[in-house]
């Protein structure tokens, strides 16, 4: 606030009302995250009766001690690091040339590339057909069925075709090719360079989408060893449900196998749900200055 | 200059280009995979009798789910059966949870592994991939003598077989068959501790001191804290309580069945089933059945049993629900009588699965080979094999002739269960097989027998299964689906509405009417054709 200006009756009423409007909006972001902690170390009894509602209650460690002898996690939570780490850098070195090409007004074919990309936005093959090509490509049960396939996001190429216009001045471009500088040169030596915003902001894009996907891997990987850790939390999640459901026809030893498997989920939930977001909420600080700078050039600009 | 300038632009429209193709992935490159074809040849290195089943090596790609529990490459019992059959088996798994969507990813790709094993295949399903010719007919196999302890069962019961054989006279299914088994589901428990409290001798027999006792639970602070947070009848969405309070009015399945006299019956129409929903809706007007019912998951129900707040519930055995380790405190709620004649009655589980646990399909190379490996499963030794693990691991013969065995140590302490997971694929999944008693001989708990022993008392007398297995044909198969999708959904909804009062029962009649245009008549028709056949 400028010093030496009075504030009005009007301008205070509103400060007021803007800080309980803000700390509302804080709780409810806030609410989720601290409910997730707390039962995390909670007794699931009371988590699951509704007892546990803020504060932790019946503090136990179980739950993450569990987390921490259960391998599969571990393999998951290596497995998601190499996805997302050669994904995002896959991600990256797809979208920003195509971006930057998109971005020249000199590009011819520019409009007919466009489109092109644009129909892939609304039509897809659906998942069978694209099971299919997965498969001839002999891509099942590898890394890079998860990789390739999403390797462009046009939502994202369209993002960074709108920085380098709106970001880049056309005059820099054109005194470097006064000066000899070639295409190839001037996209590594001087776009690059001037676009960490756009990098970083897509790198954190990609590297989210990675990190939280499983859909793909549950449809094309068959090796245990090679699941990403969030299809290990979606099968302790959804092993509970199934417990629950039961019917069909079911001998005791799998009856008991379930409940079993169903008491630890419980136990075993919140824990997960912590272990397997952490890093993306200690990455995000980082990334968030040039989040805002980035998006918001890119958009609103364009 | 301007050359230059181009040519660069081209290497970035190349640049471009790859990640079009990535884009809409329209790239025509990839080789075919090399599909294995169908031999017969292979057939005469198969034994008809004794290990191993071929002398050659043999590879087959076994499809199946896994409970995540431990790598089947490194199970003993898997390891143990390869080395005794000579077949090998390479293994395609998909997690439990994701099993339904890639087995008809598989299908519709023609992808198709050699074997589904735990395969939980419909029967419709094995109706359609079996007339396509996908899975091949089974039974040519176990007649032509590649299954002999199978053989023997169908032999021994011939219904088993009839039941499993689809409508074009092959069976492309093989189930899992437990002829001891009496639950469908979870029965229904009483809390002990509330029965001894209320000074109950004897559990409610009519439907009238059900009432009375779910009321007094209520109104005589039954877990004595003080507070009323008793919750009578607990429930989750009464999918659990549903098939066994029907029982009470004389139905025995939740969607069709046959009575005595095979006449088929669409339970949402009966008068019995109106008795089940005034009886719920009376409960449910005192705040006896629990008001959360309709919205609790199973979690949260459970959480309730373990904070000694319930008095009658439904679970597969009464500690999973209460906590604690089993007990025989807890009993078996006495199946209760109603206004209707010759109630109670009790759906019983009809001895196999509903769904085949194991089929062949048409690009295994050697079909008797298979046959003979999953036949072992139905033998004593396969079943013993599968269930128990090798001996000498979890077990050991304490008299080998008589079949008796005893517990060892679990290696390196921990749940016995759970090891178990480690050591054989039959944990948590349906997998082929025949539960035989013998098998369990002198493992079993006391609380193993007081189950046995409870079943027996009050369900095995007035049980009867509710309906065979039966298949329709395709055509019958995929108007019935549509019918009762349709059915199924308004049912469910108006159960909700009628047992919670948003619909009074006075509309009852308005409801059939509605059931009728919908179709109930025809599932009848369709069903008792079935039946008939």
């Amino acid at each position: 606030m400028v010093s030496g200006v009075k504030e009005t009756r009007r301008d205070k009423v509103f400060l007021i009302c803007n800080y309980i409007y803000v700390f509302l909006a804080f709780i409810i972001v806030f609410y989720p995250v601290v409910y997730m902690l707390s039962a995390s170390i909670s007794d699931p009894k009371y988590v699951g009766s509704g007892e546990m509602w803020l504060l932790p209650k019946g503090i136990t460690f179980e739950g993450y001690k569990r987390v921490f002898e259960n391998s599969a996690i571990w393999t998951g939570y290596g497995n998601t690091i190499l996805y997302t780490a050669i994904g995002t850098l896959v991600n990256l070195a797809v979208t920003l040339p195509a971006a930057y090409a998109l971005s020249r007004k000199d590009f011819v074919g520019r409009n007919f590339f466009m489109g092109m990309f644009m129909v892939t936005m609304f039509f897809g093959g659906g998942l069978v057909p694209s099971y299919l090509l997965i498969k001839e490509l002999g891509m099942v049960n590898s890394m890079w069925a998860l990789i390739i396939p999403s390797a462009a996001s046009i939502w994202n190429i369209i993002v960074s075709r709108t920085f380098f216009q709106s970001s880049i001045p056309k005059e820099l471009q054109e005194a470097a090719q006064i000066d000899g500088c070639t295409n190839m040169r001037m996209f590594v030596k001087i776009i690059l360079p001037l676009s960490t915003p756009i990098i970083a902001v897509m790198a954190l894009f990609y590297g989210v989408g990675h990190w939280n996907s499983y859909f793909s891997a549950m449809i094309y990987l068959n090796d245990a060893a090679k699941y990403p850790l969030q299809l290990v939390l979606r099968q302790i999640l959804v092993l509970q449900e199934m417990a629950a459901q039961g019917g069909g026809a079911m001998d005791m030893a799998t009856a008991s196998a379930l409940n079993n498997k169903a008491e630890v989920a419980a136990l075993m939930k919140y824990s997960v749900i912590i272990v397997a977001t952490l890093p993306i909420i200690a990455v995000y600080p980082f990334l968030q200055r040039y989040f805002v700078q980035g998006v918001m050039i890119g958009s609103v600009k364009g | 200059m301007m050359k230059l300038r181009k040519a660069s632009s081209v290497l970035l429209c190349l640049t471009l280009a790859t990640s079009l193709l990535a884009a809409c992935g329209s790239s025509k490159e990839g080789e075919k995979a090399a599909e294995g074809g169908n031999t017969t040849e292979a057939a005469k290195d198969v034994k008809k009798e004794g290990f191993p089943i071929v002398s050659q090596p043999l590879t087959l790609k076994m499809m199946s789910q896994d409970a995540g529990q431990a790598d089947w490459n490194k199970m003993p019992v898997l390891q143990e059966m390869e080395k005794l059959t000579g077949i090998k088996m390479e293994y395609q798994l998909a997690p439990v949870d994701s099993y339904e969507t890639k087995k008809n990813l598989v299908f519709a790709s023609g992808n198709l592994p050699d074997v589904f094993f735990a395969a939980d295949l419909k029967p419709a399903e094995q109706v359609t991939y079996g007339t396509q010719g996908v899975l091949i007919p089974l039974d040519p196999y176990i007649d032509g003598g590649y299954a002999p302890n199978l053989k023997k069962v169908f032999d021994e019961h011939p219904e088993i077989r009839k039941s499993f054989t689809t409508p074009d006279g092959h069976m492309y299914a093989l189930p899992y068959i437990d002829l001891s088994a009496v639950w469908y589901r979870g029965p229904m428990w009483y809390n002990g501790k509330f029965l001894k409290k209320l000074g109950m001798t004897e559990l409610p027999k009519t439907t009238d001191e059900l009432y009375t006792y779910l009321k007094r639970v209520k109104d005589e602070d039954a877990n004595g804290n003080g507070k009323q947070d008793e919750v009578p009848l607990a429930s989750v969405k009464l999918d659990d309580l549903r098939m066994y309070f029907l029982g009470f009015w004389g139905i025995y399945g939740e969607a069709y069945y046959a009575d005595k006299d095979g006449k088929v019956h669409y339970t949402p129409q009966e008068e019995g089933y109106k008795g089940y929903l005034t009886f719920l809706n009376k409960l449910w007007k005192e705040n006896l059945l629990d008001h959360e019912t309709f919205s609790q998951t199973d979690e949260q129900k459970k959480a309730k049993g373990k904070n000694n707040q319930v008095a009658l519930f439904s679970d597969y055995f009464p500690y999973f629900t209460l906590g604690g380790e089993p007990s025989e405190d807890n009993p078996l709620m006495t199946p209760v009588k109603s206004e209707v004649a010759g109630s109670p009655v009790y759906g019983k589980h009809p001895g196999i699965s509903a769904r085949g646990t194991f089929a062949i399909t048409s690009s295994n190379p050697n079909p008797e080979a298979t046959m003979r490996w999953v036949d072992y499963l139905y033998s004593y030794e396969g079943s013993t094999l599968f269930n128990q693990g090798p001996e000498n691991l979890l077990w050991k013969f304490k008299n080998k002739d008589a079949k008796e065995k005893e517990w060892l140590p679990v290696p390196g302490g921990g749940d016995r269960e759970e090891y178990k997971g480690t050591i054989t694929p039959n944990y948590g999944i349906l997998t082929p097989g025949i539960n035989m008693s013998e098998v369990t001989k002198g493992l079993r708990s006391s609380f193993d027998d007081w189950i046995d022993k409870e079943n027996q008392e009050k369900l095995v007398p007035i049980a009867r299964s509710p309906f065979p297995n039966v298949y329709l044909t395709d055509a019958e198969q995929s108007e019935a689906t549509a019918l009762l999708s349709d059915l199924n959904t308004y049912v469910i909804q108006m159960e909700a509405k009628f047992v919670t009062g948003q619909e009074p029962l006075s509309n009852w009649d308005k409801y059939v009417a509605q059931l009728k245009k919908m179709g109930s008549d025809r599932i009848v028709e369709l069903y008792q054709a079935a039946h008939d056949r």
